[in-house]
């Protein structure tokens, strides 16, 4: 019993020194910089967090550079982080920006809609939140959303498709297949949708066939963007389909899945299709010039990240950033005020021009 | 050294596992510059973890049992799915949903434990077919969308205790939660040690038991100043409050319940454990039943956590999981693990996830870092098992596990034992 | 009596002051051993006196420079560095359990890590030529390709020898060779053995079996806690098995079985026309129409040679855990029962230690306590909640009453030796309470004096007026310890003999022939 006593009262004074360690309690609120948006402004060091989805093409990883380089030397303290190994790792990751205080947190979300939990963090923290390229979705806490128009690009992906077909065969009906992006990006449905503007209405009267029958987005989606995925169902779809037919067009959201339908329709031994694109990256540029893919879409990072870091010094300086759509991006709980970049279409006719001022591609198109 | 020593019974590797945890958190610590132990970052550990614990809870009792389960990401993502959909195109309530979830994950989890332990199919084999259908079935019902769920719903994810009583500038619940943790820890070492001296087992010094208490009770103590001061609006998070109380069930369930009992014996050696009465089969389909349920618990939490349900839920999962439970110190070829050793490794991978994010470590060398503590951890209990030591978790847990046991008490020399086992061999 | 001797044979090995510690404990002191060319060299001692450890240092298990003293063979001071630096110098080691692939051919086998090879590939036609001549040097007719697992446990350590021949074996060691085998393969090996000593090979053999040891052996090495006590020469000191015992446990045994008064009861359990078929083969019956019965406060022995059907009767009747069930009744104080699974043999009384103890009787994993009390959770339970305390008091009991040697009852079993392991298997059937207690080899593998031990066990089960039925392929052990004694040959019952008139003689004619059932 003694060694009893002993034990009690041993942990009775630990706990009542490692309260009184702590007699002030929990941190007024407030005693953060506690404001939204842009009436207080922030240290000119201030931490800024940007949180990037999958490193899966080059432009994430050019984004990566830019964002280190441009905050930086604006700077700031910038954490520039992947979540390569899902939402669970981006949820995370964001979670570890505000315990490090960032005052700013760029978001190019890997699902839009599952990061609610940690932005309503975040704002609570007092940060501002900024939808890079990928509008966050079910949340009231997203400031501003910066990307290029994306319903635009598909408009001009549907329509390069159909100007592309009709340059090598005057008149149809052609037959096309359709590929969509990532389920669990929001903007994937928006570059098919725009495309279909474009689209839908030949495929009623006709003019295009989709021999697979494959036309809504849940069909054509490719998971996660892998270049596999879409080479694997476009195989099927080859066999499947297109035994005697012949293939004219392929609307493809992107150039890595541009050159995955390239190359399985060489390994089908089939001729190539007229395909779209989008990204600019390096592959396709050389695939366009070799007069293989048709089209891409100039939305350069550069650009994008640039006004990006445009936002975080008027957030600094205390401004209220520039937009110029404050209507179109519902995300069911609010509308995002926006700043919406224009996307360029290349081809074959204008590729020499386009990236006269890109460092990368400039040198290949000369 | 010697003091240690006897603090923690004969050698101080068994504790590998905690030392190196707490080493992990002290230098994060000072590597970030002090971010690491802020109740904002402490709350965001246990919130962005506690599905993988919990998932490691039941994998821990798979792994002891002698299987393995890969299909928990795909259950999880399946269940999180399903009950995201019931909530928003059925309007039934949140806590009707959460039944439905775990019915959901018992019935998937009758089907996996059926062809496992009535038809004889390696878990792997089930479990890896359950990966690939429940994946699948979880794309077709969502439609490859998110989907999201009601906001009392996602209390169950990132919930807090609420604040209530007199306004003392801490959160009085997790404060409360605290002190009585303290308690309880008080309350068994002392037990231990009466059942002990009472049975006539070894006890050891008292200087020992109070020091264990004092240090036990000051890192408890030191948690619950860091949830209780949180930003207004936090605390103890909903999330790690579900998976204590797993915790507290299942540690009880493996060491103390008849069926705990015949889960080891089942994992350490399924033939003798038949010749002596134990129901195998029966209990190989509740371990795996048992894991669906959790697994669909923890989808739960995350679709709560998440705010909505998404077509890429749980990949991975089963990896952090499994890789959590061998940190924890189970054996591959089953019988040994423990749940609490689980939730320690499981805990090392999150600290170690959050320190490196902290210190803007990309994803690509948090993954490389993380596989290769994976498998040094596990080498250095190899080579202490090839050394004739026990597990460091195995030993170390049994201590606390086990009151009649006297806590502390000065082991054998694991050398004298291992020759001793040598000898043995001689028949 | 100590070693005197002749040094007319060249000594091929000698071990000089081999002195071997793990941190803690000195395994070996002190140990030297003398080897004549061309003998049959024993080495006998109880349970973790040190012999494999000497063996182990001997093949280089444990490397040069992990042991004080010498090696000396012929005539050079050796410093192996693992086993393959020991083979390569022609000491060759077979372990008891054996290191063959069962997958793999008799053929495969043999030549393992050691295949002829023309540039690099195979060459098949030479191996099948030297494994047949090898295989006839140790009297196996067996087809080389035919797969290990397909041949008995016998003929695979005749496997296990001609692969040491095949390595050019000067020095032969053999751990436990007889120990899984039944008398007639034994005494082929032990044939085998004086051959091989013919053609010039030394062989250095550990066993329990004293009467085989007494047969074969040209010298004996008693070794008594990590001390080599004596060195006796057999033919000049005129040894015997009470002399060997004597020298191993450092005293005399007045008897090798404790002294029992039986007090036999009434009949309370018994089994009617009893079939059984094998597991995979259906047709073909492991149990024929076999009838026993055992009443109680009685002792019952079942003798056979290896694989007579004794286990299999054993197991099929404890809860049908071998074989397909086919017809048959079983009786408990006159009331038929039927037992289909294992739960239901424990709760109808019945308990069962199997012979095979690693594999089928113990979790290696648990300590004392958890076995002790594993085949009978409820009886400590509350609600199916264990009470640990309750638990340890029950381990404590038994340790105590049965003398197991141990720290404590937290000690892992795998750290016990294989009687002290038996103590708590034992102890773990005594918890059930059983009515019958069915003891398949109770002791194997076990020491002289654990053995003495385990027999005392069983008489007092008895005593206590419960039934107990011994396995064993020791008929001593059967005549010593049974009050009746039935033979099975060939899965059928072929007698039953009175104490009184059973004898060695009268129950290998039994045992060996498929003579009708008394």
């Amino acid at each position: 019993m003694r060694m009893i006593g002993k034990a009690g009262k041993a942990a009775a004074i630990a706990a009542i020194a490692a309260l009184a360690l702590t007699a002030c309690g929990r941190a007024e609120p407030g005693t953060s910089s506690g404001t939204t948006g842009a009436t207080g402004g922030f240290a000119q060091d201030s931490a800024i967090g940007v949180a990037l989805p999958k490193k899966t093409s080059e432009n994430w990883v050019l984004a990566e550079k830019l964002f280190n380089d441009g905050l930086n030397s604006a700077g700031f303290k910038p954490t520039v982080q992947f979540a390569n190994n899902g939402v669970a790792e981006q949820q995370n990751q964001i979670s570890a920006m505000i315990a490090k205080g960032a005052k700013v947190i760029i978001v190019g979300a890997l699902d839009g809609s599952q990061l609610g939990t940690q932005l309503q963090q975040a704002k609570d923290a007092g940060a501002t939140i900024i939808a890079y390229d990928r509008l966050l979705l079910n949340t009231a806490n997203v400031d501003y959303y910066v990307a290029y128009d994306n319903f635009k690009v598909g408009e001009l992906q549907g329509q390069a498709l159909l100007d592309g077909m009709k340059a090598k065969k005057p008149s149809g009906p052609y037959n096309i297949e359709l590929l969509a992006g990532s389920p669990d990006d929001a903007n994937a449905k928006v570059f098919f949708d725009g495309a279909m503007k474009v689209l839908k209405p030949k495929i009623d009267d006709g003019t295009l066939k989709v021999l697979s029958g494959q036309t809504t987005f849940e069909k054509a989606v490719t998971q996660d963007w892998k270049a596999e995925n879409a080479q694997r169902r476009m195989d099927t779809l080859l066999t499947g389909s297109y035994g005697t037919a012949s293939l004219d067009g392929v609307l493809s959201p992107n150039d890595t899945l541009a050159r995955a339908v390239i190359t399985s329709v060489k390994a089908a031994g089939k001729p190539l299709p007229v395909i779209t694109g989008q990204d600019s990256e390096e592959q396709s540029v050389k695939s366009i010039l070799a007069g293989e893919q048709y089209s891409t879409i100039n939305k350069d990072t550069r650009k994008l990240v640039e006004h990006a870091i445009v936002m975080v010094k008027d957030l600094q300086a205390g401004k209220t950033p520039e937009v110029n759509d404050d209507k179109s991006y519902n995300n069911t709980v609010k509308t995002v005020p926006a700043f919406l970049l224009p996307p360029v279409i290349v081809t074959a006719a204008n590729v020499k021009t386009a990236y006269v001022d890109d460092p990368v591609l400039g040198p290949l198109t000369k | 050294m010697n003091a240690l020593k006897k603090l923690f019974g004969g050698d101080t590797r068994q504790f590998g596992m905690i030392f190196a945890l707490v080493a992990l958190i002290v230098l994060f610590q000072w590597l970030t510059g002090g971010i690491t132990l802020t109740p904002g970052n402490v709350i965001n550990l246990f919130n962005g973890n506690s599905y993988i614990l919990i998932l490691a809870i039941g994998m821990v009792l798979v792994i002891i049992a002698g299987h393995i389960d890969l299909s928990v990401g795909s259950v999880a993502a399946f269940v999180g799915m399903v009950v995201a959909i019931a909530m928003r195109e059925w309007h039934i309530p949140w806590f009707l949903a959460i039944l439905l979830g775990l019915g959901l994950g018992a019935l998937i989890g009758a089907w996996q434990g059926m062809w496992t332990a009535y038809v004889g199919i390696p878990a792997f084999i089930v479990t890896l077919a359950g990966m690939l259908i429940f994946r699948g079935a979880q794309q077709f019902v969502g439609q490859s969308n998110s989907i999201p769920v009601p906001r009392e719903f996602q209390y169950i994810g990132a919930g807090y205790l609420p604040e209530i009583g007199p306004a003392t500038g801490y959160n009085n619940l997790t404060l409360l939660l605290g002190l009585a943790g303290v308690a309880f820890v008080i309350y068994s070492e002392v037990r231990r040690r009466r059942t002990a001296k009472a049975l006539g087992a070894e006890v050891s010094e008292t200087w020992v038991s109070v020091l264990r208490l004092v240090l036990i009770c000051a890192a408890i103590l030191y948690a619950t100043y860091l949830f209780a001061t949180g930003r207004p609006g936090t605390s103890f998070p909903i999330p790690g409050l579900i998976l204590a109380v797993m915790v507290l069930i299942y540690g009880f369930v493996s060491s103390k319940t008849v069926v705990g009992r015949h889960v080891y014996a089942v994992g350490g050696n399924r033939h003798a454990a038949e010749l002596s009465g134990v129901k195998s089969k029966k209990i190989n389909f509740l371990v795996m039943m048992n894991m669906s349920i959790i697994a669909g618990l923890a989808g739960m939490i995350f679709v709560a956590r998440s705010t909505s349900a998404g077509p890429s839920d749980g990949t991975g999962w089963e990896l952090d999981a499994i890789a959590a439970v061998f940190i924890g110190g189970a054996a591959v070829t089953g019988g040994v693990g423990t749940v609490i050793g689980s939730i320690i490794g499981g805990l090392v991978m999150a600290v170690l996830n959050n320190g490196l994010q902290l210190l803007s470590v990309g994803a690509d060398w948090q993954s490389m870092i993380k596989g290769l503590v994976l498998l040094v951890a596990v080498a250095i209990d190899v080579y202490n098992k090839s050394q004739g030591r026990a597990s460091i978790i195995g030993l170390m847990m049994k201590n606390f596990n086990r009151p009649s046991g006297a806590p502390g008490t000065p082991l054998q020399p694991d050398e004298v034992t291992s020759t001793k086992e040598t000898i043995s061999r001689e028949a | 009596m100590t070693s005197h001797t002749t040094h007319t044979d060249p000594v091929i090995l000698e071990m000089r002051s081999i002195t071997k510690e793990f941190p803690g404990v000195k395994a070996l002191s002190e140990v030297s051993l003398r080897v004549k060319a061309g003998e049959i060299h024993a080495i006998c001692g109880e349970n973790g006196a040190g012999k494999s450890t000497l063996m182990k240092v001997l093949s280089g298990v444990y490397p040069y420079g992990s042991y004080d003293g010498d090696i000396v063979y012929q005539n050079e001071v050796q410093q192996f560095k693992d086993i393959r630096a020991s083979e390569a110098a022609g000491i060759v080691i077979i372990h008891q359990e054996l290191a063959l692939i069962p997958e793999l051919s008799i053929m495969e086998n043999i030549f393992l890590g050691n295949e002829p090879t023309k540039r690099g590939v195979i060459n098949w036609a030479e191996a099948r030529l030297r494994s047949t001549e090898l295989l006839a040097r140790v009297g196996l007719r067996e087809d080389p390709d035919t797969a290990i697992k397909e041949i008995g446990v016998g003929k695979q350590q005749l496997v296990e020898i001609a692969k040491s021949l095949n390595k050019s074996v000067k020095i032969l060691i053999l751990d436990e060779p007889t120990a899984a085998l039944n008398e007639s393969d034994s005494q082929h090996l032990l044939d085998l053995m004086l051959g091989l000593k013919g053609k010039g090979i030394t062989s250095i053999i550990i066993s329990h079996k004293l009467n085989e040891i007494e047969q074969i052996a040209d010298s004996i090495t008693i070794i008594r806690d990590g001390k080599a006590i004596e060195t006796l020469d057999v033919k000049a000191d005129g040894v015997d098995e009470d002399r060997i015992i004597k020298g191993m446990v450092g005293r005399a045994l007045e008897s090798r079985f404790p002294d029992h008064t039986p007090k036999i009861g009434d009949v309370f359990f018994e089994v009617k026309n009893w079939n059984v078929a094998h597991p995979q083969i259906q047709d073909r019956l492991v149990c024929k129409n076999s009838n026993f019965f055992v009443r109680r406060g009685e002792i019952v022995g079942f003798a056979g040679l290896m694989g007579a059907g004794r286990t299999e009767l054993a197991r099929s009747v404890f809860g049908r855990s071998y074989g397909h069930f086919v017809s048959g009744k079983v009786y408990v104080d006159g009331r038929e029962v039927t037992l289909k699974s294992v739960h239901q043999a424990i709760d109808a009384g019945l308990g069962y230690v199997t012979e095979d103890r690693k594999s089928l009787g113990l979790n290696l994993l648990d300590d004392i306590k958890t076995t002790t009390v594993s085949a009978n959770l409820e009886k400590i339970s509350k609600r199916s909640v264990v009470d640990t305390n309750k638990e340890f008091e029950v381990a404590e009991q038994y340790r105590k009453s049965l003398r197991t040697k141990a720290p404590s009852v937290e000690e892992g079993v795998a750290k016990l030796s294989g009687g002290n392991q038996q103590k708590v298997v034992l102890a773990k059937w005594m918890f059930t309470d059983p009515e019958l207690l069915i003891l398949d080899e109770p002791t194997r593998g076990i020491d002289v004096g654990a053995k003495y031990e385990i027999y005392g066990i069983i008489q007092q089960l008895a005593n206590q007026g419960k039934g107990v039925i011994v396995i064993s392929s020791e008929l001593p052990e059967l005549l010593g310890l049974s009050d009746r004694i039935y033979t099975i040959f060939e899965g059928a019952i072929t007698g039953v003999l009175d104490k009184e008139e059973a004898s060695q003689e009268s129950l290998m004619k039994l045992m060996t022939s498929a003579r009708k059932a008394a």
